[in-house]
């Protein structure tokens, strides 16, 4: 009993966390219908980022070991969605949005080996920029827990690095949700992921969009590198590792929703510790798989899937 | 206000527009009317710039609607009611109208839009917090309607709104644009099947076939004209 509710405990911090990095993906493939196999790796970057701003940019001079990590890891984010901004300005652009017309494919291929390159590009300009060290964002909270109960002679520990990346994930998942429901620019977004034509039709220009979508969709998932990166060390081609899991994501949450993308990433992280109470921890991602499986078999469309298909 | 000019489109090679030259002057109602695949839904993408034409010249209010990009061409006062109303389904009928409201002149008098839009599609006000893409066919159209009428308009482009509906939901749908016409003196510019309705209420019309004008005038003109009676009004 005690042990699954460790377990249990662990998932949900750990599934906040993905949850957030899957919404990352979630945003851009929902308004652009882009399949970004290059996602890992700007995460990697912005893991890369936080580090170093951390480490080389004076961030723990001036803000110290404990809240230093938290304020690089928050500033990779704007630095990653700029980073995106100009990716999609430059590359994206030419194979998406209103350009796919005279694509072939609805420009779906040059998309999949446009992302597959940049994914390549990073990995291996990362592995010569960055060398194929293991890196880690270590605060001292990263080894020190608290202690929830006890209750009935149970008690919980709470790895405090790892509670305070939760609560940085539902915050900006929060502020996500505000921006995406309640703004002007978060309804003209999701404008013109319905419709992108009628969208047109209304003034929005459905290109910028979709850079804006982009770059938010990177900022988020840099965000959530780097509070991964306070438990996990990382290295250039870590990208690899978490776009399968983000992907999972994704389609768990339901295709094309933003916050389902979310609810995605947290059931993965859940079943991720859970499976660690029966199975070896070699197993965690065969675990993560199988549900996934099972779950897409009863529901196809996933947890949020659209009732309402696109007219 | 909106003229165009021996203007030429089509999809790749194959033309659908062939020199068509249409005038829609401030205030009027004009009906363009034609059978399927006459190019009406292609005319509206052109001024729309969701398809480039091949030759012709398009002037809105004296600007050179062509070297705008289409985004911009809202931003004008175009609004487009297009084909198959086209609303975006997982936004509710109030943020659906907000994006209506893109422009600058419909931010600004976004008050008094609603007002005027709540009173003349009512069912809209009813179902303000309801998905679009929960809402029936005629539902849809009007709350089209009412997203175009939503940017205050100079121009309003209204492409087949009795598409898919019933015969009394269409003739409901075009009493309440009548009637908007009427209180708001509209520039309008309408695409129809239903040609006996459409040349009733126009001022002035014209028939497009093959992409090709064929015939154009005012309604006692085009009502008058053998080929129109024979082929439209079933007379």
């Amino acid at each position: 009993m005690e042990g699954f509710l460790q377990a249990l405990a662990a998932g949900l911090l750990i599934g906040a966390v993905y949850g957030l990095m899957c919404v990352g993906l979630g945003l851009i493939f929902g308004v652009m219908r882009v399949i970004n196999f290059a996602h890992g790796d700007f995460m990697m970057l912005g893991m890369y980022t936080a580090f170093y701003l951390f480490t080389a940019a004076g961030v723990q001079a001036v803000f110290g070991n404990t809240v230093g990590p938290f304020v690089a890891i928050l500033l990779a984010g704007p630095v990653l969605a700029v980073f995106g901004y100009f990716v999609h300005r430059t590359l994206i652009s030419h194979v998406s949005g209103t350009r796919t017309a005279s694509l072939e494919g609805e420009g779906h291929y040059a998309q999949l080996i446009l992302t597959l390159g940049i994914a390549l590009i990073l990995q291996n300009g990362g592995l010569i920029v960055f060398g194929s060290v293991l890196a880690s964002i270590r605060t001292p909270l990263s080894s020190s827990a608290w202690e929830l109960g006890p209750f009935f002679d149970m008690s919980i520990f709470l790895n405090k690095a790892r509670s305070i990346d939760m609560l940085v994930s539902l915050a900006m998942m929060i502020l996500l949700s505000l921006l995406i429901t309640r703004t002007r620019i978060g309804k003209s977004l999701r404008a013109a992921a319905d419709n992108p034509t009628a969208a047109t039709y209304m003034g929005i220009d459905v290109d910028r969009a979709h850079r804006t979508a982009f770059a938010l969709g990177c900022g988020i998932t840099a965000i959530a590198g780097g509070l991964l990166a306070t438990n996990y060390p990382f290295h250039p081609f870590v990208g690899l590792e978490y776009v399968i899991v983000m992907y999972a994501g994704v389609v768990l949450g339901g295709m094309g929703s933003i916050i389902g993308a979310f609810w995605g990433g947290m059931t993965i992280g859940l079943v991720q510790q859970m499976s660690t109470l029966i199975l070896p921890t070699q197993l965690q991602n065969a675990a993560i798989f199988a549900v996934f499986l099972l779950i897409i078999f009863f529901r196809p469309q996933g947890f949020f899937g659209r009732m309402v298909e696109r007219t | 206000m909106l003229r165009i000019e021996g203007l030429s489109a089509g999809y790749s090679a194959k033309p659908v527009l062939n020199d068509v030259s249409i005038d829609v002057g401030a205030g009027q109602f004009v009906a363009i009317v034609g059978p399927n695949g006459a190019g009406k839904t292609t005319l509206f993408k052109t001024i729309s710039g969701i398809v480039k034409p091949s030759g012709g010249k398009i002037t809105f209010d004296g600007v050179d609607l062509l070297a705008v990009p289409p985004p911009q061409r809202a931003h004008l006062g175009i609004a487009h009611v297009p084909e198959g109303r086209q609303v975006f389904p997982s936004l509710t009928v109030m943020e659906n109208l907000e994006m209506g409201a893109m422009t600058e002149s419909g931010r600004r008098d976004w008050r008094t839009n609603i007002e005027r839009i709540f009173e003349w599609l009512p069912v809209l006000k009813e179902r303000r917090d309801q998905f679009a893409g929960t809402m029936s066919g005629g539902q849809q159209q009007m709350l089209a309607i009412g997203r175009g009428l939503a940017s205050s308009p100079k121009l309003l482009m209204l492409d087949e709104p009795s598409m898919g509906l019933a015969p009394s939901t269409a003739d409901f749908i075009f009493e309440r644009l009548i009637e908007i016409r009427r209180q708001s003196g509209l520039t309008m510019l309408l695409v129809e099947q239903r040609v006996a309705e459409a040349l009733e209420s126009a001022d002035h019309g014209y028939v497009l076939e093959a992409g090709h004008v064929v015939l154009e005038g005012n309604n006692d003109t085009l009502r008058a004209d053998d080929r129109v009676r024979k082929a439209y009004l079933g007379m």
